[in-house]
């Protein structure tokens, strides 16, 4: 027979964390870093908000593709939810690419598999934070 | 904010700036002490230019 009357106590807790490890989540993908932030992680914090800022600067400077919502097909609407993924980001590279994209050449095609990668990093981050604030091995 | 920046870097330039930035996220998010991170981001960053040279000369028969 088990112990019924420690057990109601581990459900709150754990819902508790899993809002707090969301919010962790949610902030890190909102501001790359933020999450890693929030848990006192401050390497991974400052290496998370330079690489993907990087990634933006490079790629917008490169001319690449921002996809927006209005998309033709998968491909542009997969490429809007991996640009996506950088957060505020996304609106930093669409104000710093002022002349628009140009991916007639290698360099504008490079920069937007720059930003692609610069979302999906962010979300990658966003997930371990999520991870780290649950508890877990990070 | 007009920043006009432009960048005209080469295929090789790209790969390698592509390779570095994502070699030292993955350095930092998945080792904890510092000589693990640049072990890894040096490895990773090793494998991420072998393998994308090696893909290039791999296309190269079939590139005319």
């Amino acid at each position: 027979m088990t112990d019924a009357t420690a057990a109601p106590e581990a459900p709150a807790a754990d819902s508790k964390r899993e809002v707090f490890a969301l919010a962790i989540a949610v902030a890190g993908w909102i501001v790359p870093g933020l999450g890693h932030a929030l848990l006192k992680m401050w390497g991974r914090a400052v290496a998370c908000f330079l690489t993907v800022g990087l990634l933006v600067f490079f790629g917008a400077g490169m001319r690449g593709n921002i996809f927006t919502s209005g998309g033709n097909d998968a491909f542009d609407t997969l490429g809007y939810l991996a640009d996506l993924g950088a957060g505020s980001f996304y609106f930093v590279a669409k104000s710093l690419e002022t002349n628009g994209p140009d991916v007639s050449r290698a360099d504008g095609d490079y920069g937007t598999r720059f930003l692609a990668a610069a979302g999906v990093l962010n979300l990658l981050a966003a997930l371990h934070a999520y991870e780290a604030g649950r508890g877990r091995k990070a | 904010m007009s920043a006009a920046i432009v960048l005209n870097l080469s295929h090789l330039q790209a790969m390698m700036l592509f390779a570095l930035v994502i070699s030292i996220a993955f350095g930092f998010l998945s080792r904890r002490k510092p000589v693990e991170r640049v072990k890894y981001i040096v490895w990773s960053l090793f494998l991420f230019l072998l393998i994308g040279v090696g893909i290039g000369w791999a296309m190269y028969p079939f590139s005319r």
